[in-house]
């Protein structure tokens, strides 16, 4: 199980990596919109 | 797209959008091509298409680059270019639709909401993520046999927890923090207090635990408790805050106005129309009827009839004479009046107004003022009970003592309390913001429960607001197309109902410039042109006619020239088409319908025959009405009043809830408790069955809030529960809470 000692570091490094992804995503303005975005299929030009 | 409409009829032409001063406020600079960006608010909007169709309208113009609207605040965004078109041309655009748009003041403030929903979001983002993983690295040391596990790998997995949980401590709790810090240096113990002091100390606790197991804080870790409490918390919060921003995009979109705008004379006699902002003292400007003074000012023209009801709670007009002060915020009624402005300033209605909706806005429903004083006490008790459980379990259990004590901290916190409320009202006003009907005091969702008499004025209310011509009589040689194109120049400048009417049904007319021209009170227009003939338009007695035999009980207006009386235009009110609909299904409700009017009696007791009303008097001044409804009161009735909101501002404040129906800017201005923008009647209906559905959602939460703290406590003082399990709890009992109030989201 010596394995865990890699493993488990590593999945805190993932964690955290996500966590950037995902600030990174937010700042861009991903999330702005969340309304009316599930209606966009029914716009006729959409 | 072909054919979606806003709920709005829109007749202004939006020429103050197009003044430099007024658009700098709304519009970024112009690049080198012309082309800049405007943010506005759009009215109007009533579902999710809607921001489709303003987009497309407003995109087609010629000179748009591109239009986007935001369907959740209600914002549009247009680029344009400077060069190629005018705003007001692309807002007119929009107006044509049934959409009006509005400077977006405050745009700044806009900003702020967005930049606070993402970090609220990044917060949740991170105690989710962080919370599921510590539960990944809980989960093997929570099934394991015990010895089963090397001591190594244990306390490796507690050192992940620990680095995980950081973020969470660090980032995602800042706001309760925060919070609970602000309410202490105030000397306030707050609701989130209990859960500051649980998240700390359990984080103290379970760190000295990972890097110090022999110590005195004992070996176990709550991390998984920790980031699981303040996952949940921050996920109720945030779905309470999405609800409320939209609520607040739909009021902040029904509230914000066009800018005022006037005539001002320049040095060499010439009108231009400019925006209210830039008038200095000593100008001299000119207002039409309808209009209201942009400030304080001292009357040029011969005379003015003024209303001043909004400032001195005087519902008749006032005649003043050259030479008057006039008030800032009063509406000119009659004719063109010129003044010279003495003072501007803050003392505007608009801002007075504005103030005074905010106050409305910010005010608590009674339910919710009691659960707020009881909030704070309550909290203290808590925090006792807490320390008295801790003492208790050290003695026989030291860590149960801990687990015990975080879990009645958290268990016990009145959230679900303080949301009942609130949550339920914030969800019916949106709803109803979003049908078109405005609630400005939310107490009136409360106190309309209790209402049993419902009392309607009668024009503009019961009836359309535009009476309706159906027939012209006209002497021999003079057709009536001529007659109503004469009588539409004639009209032009009276605020009067029916010279209203006569003017839209010749919309095209250039006017005339008269010689003279003057409005007498009773009487009518009279004025005349370059030949010094003299013309009339009013009384039909006055005119030199006689009442048309075929239409004795109609309204008539004669029109009569230099050889006498030229025509005679009947009227006739026409009921609004929804009356006898709602009428009928307001009184099978159990209420009491009765009618207040000023007209004669000839007119309301038609109309309440027509609507099958018993109870109405006519001829009825706005003191009569005021005392009628303070009589029905003393009987014990509780009366909703039902007006047009522009003159009867006494009578709705005297009435338990107040309603103004009607279209246009000027409803803006209305002090009632409740606006029904769309003019709708049935919206009553709507607006009743919201408020006895919120009244019972309030109730249901009320209870579930105080049974969840009476079975909770006890648990968590026993130490059956876990704190993760007082945290699932609490947030859980929150969100009950917030889910119930989402019921009224759906106006049935």
């Amino acid at each position: 199980m010596d394995i865990l000692f890699l493993l488990i570091p590593i999945s805190v490094v993932f964690v955290l990596l996500i966590m950037v992804v995902f600030w990174w995503a937010l700042n861009s303005g991903q999330f702005d919109h969340l309304d009316g975005e599930g209606e966009r299929i029914l716009k006729d030009d959409g | 797209m072909e054919g979606h409409r806003g709920a709005l009829q829109v007749r202004e032409d939006f020429r103050s959008l197009d003044d430099a001063d007024e658009q700098a406020e709304f519009t970024t600079q112009a690049n080198a091509e012309g082309v800049c960006e405007s943010r506005l608010v759009v009215q109007g909007m009533h579902c999710a298409a809607c921001a489709d169709a303003v987009e497309a309208a407003i995109g087609k113009q010629p000179g748009v680059v591109g239009a986007q609207v935001n369907a959740a605040t209600r914002r549009v965004t247009v680029t344009w270019n400077r060069s190629q078109t005018n705003a007001s041309a692309w807002a007119q655009a929009a107006a044509h639709i049934g959409y009006r748009l509005l400077p977006a003041q405050a745009a700044s403030r806009q900003d702020l909401v967005v930049g606070e929903q993402r970090m609220a979001l990044w917060r949740l983002f991170v105690a989710g993520f962080c919370a599921m993983q510590v539960m990944m690295y809980s989960w093997p040391l929570y099934i394991a046999d015990p010895g089963t596990i090397s001591p190594d790998i244990e306390r490796l997995l507690r050192w992940a927890s620990w680095w995980l949980s950081l973020p969470v401590l660090l980032f995602a709790s800042t706001p309760f923090f925060a919070s609970a810090w602000r309410d202490l240096k105030q000397g306030r113990v707050g609701m989130d207090f209990p859960v500051s002091v649980g998240i700390l100390v359990t984080f103290a606790v379970s760190t000295a635990a990972t890097y110090d197991p022999t110590g005195p804080w004992g070996q176990d870790i709550w991390f998984d408790s920790l980031t699981m409490l303040v996952f949940f918390l921050l996920g109720g919060r945030y779905l309470e805050a999405k609800a409320r921003v939209r609520t607040a995009g739909a009021l902040d979109a029904l509230l914000t106005r066009l800018p005022e705008s006037c005539e001002r004379q320049d040095a060499d006699g010439h009108w231009a129309r400019v925006s209210a902002r830039r008038l200095q003292v000593g100008d001299v400007v000119r207002l039409q009827a309808g209009q209201s003074f942009p400030g304080d000012g001292v009357l040029l023209s011969d005379g003015a009839t003024v209303d001043e009801a909004l400032l001195t709670g005087e519902a008749l007009p006032v005649e003043h004479v050259q030479g008057d002060t006039l008030i800032a915020g009063s509406r000119n009624l009659r004719g063109w009046v010129v003044l010279r402005i003495t003072a501007m300033g803050q003392a505007t209605r608009f801002a007075q107004i504005v103030a005074l909706m905010e106050r409305a806005m910010t005010e608590k429903p009674r339910l919710a003022v009691l659960a707020d004083r009881v909030a704070g006490p309550f909290l203290l008790v808590v925090l006792v009970i807490a320390a008295m459980v801790a003492a208790y379990w050290w003695g026989e259990d030291p860590t149960r003592a801990l687990s015990s004590a975080v879990a009645v901290l958290i268990v016990t916190c009145p959230c679900a309390l303080s949301l009942a409320t609130p949550a339920a009202m914030l969800s019916a006003t949106g709803a109803l913001a979003r049908q078109g009907v405005l609630v400005q005091r939310v107490q009136a969702l409360e106190s309309l429960t209790r209402v049993d008499t419902v009392v309607f004025d009668k024009t503009g209310t019961l009836t359309s607001e535009q009476p309706q011509l159906i027939h012209v009589f006209t002497r021999t040689g003079v057709n009536a197309e001529q007659a109503m194109a004469n009588a539409a120049q004639l009209a032009h400048g009276s605020a009067h109902p029916l010279s209203q009417a006569l003017v839209s049904l010749s919309p095209t007319l250039q006017r005339l410039a008269w010689s003279t021209w003057t409005e007498l009170p009773g009487r009518g227009v009279e004025a005349s042109d370059a030949d010094g003939s003299v013309w009339r338009l009013g009384a039909l007695a006055w005119c030199g006619a006689d009442i048309p035999e075929d239409y004795p009980q109609a309204v008539h207006v004669g029109l009569s020239d230099a050889g006498g009386w030229l025509a005679t235009f009947v009227f006739d009110e026409a009921l609004r088409q929804d009356a006898k609909e709602t009428v009928q299904t307001l009184r099978s409700g159990g209420w009491d319908v009765r009618m207040l009017s000023g007209d004669h009696g000839g007119a309301v007791s038609k109309v309440a025959a027509r609507l099958g009303i018993d109870s109405y008097d006519s001829a009825v001044t706005p003191e009569g009405k005021t005392q009628a409804i303070e009589r029905w009161q003393a009987q014990g009735h509780r009366v909703l009043m039902v007006g047009d909101g522009l003159n009867d501002a006494p009578v709705l404040s005297q009435a338990d809830v107040s309603v103004a129906l009607g279209s246009g800017a000027a409803l803006a201005q209305s002090q009632a408790d409740v606006i029904i923008q769309s003019g709708r009647l049935t919206d009553l209906l709507v607006l009743r069955s919201a408020a006895t559905r919120s009244a019972s959602v309030v109730r249901q939460n009320l209870t579930w809030a105080l049974s969840y703290n009476v079975v909770a406590v006890p648990l968590a003082a026993t130490g059956w529960m876990p704190p993760w399990v007082a945290g699932l709890g609490m947030a859980c009992s929150s969100l009950v809470v917030v889910l119930n109030a989402l019921r009224l989201r759906q106006l049935r």
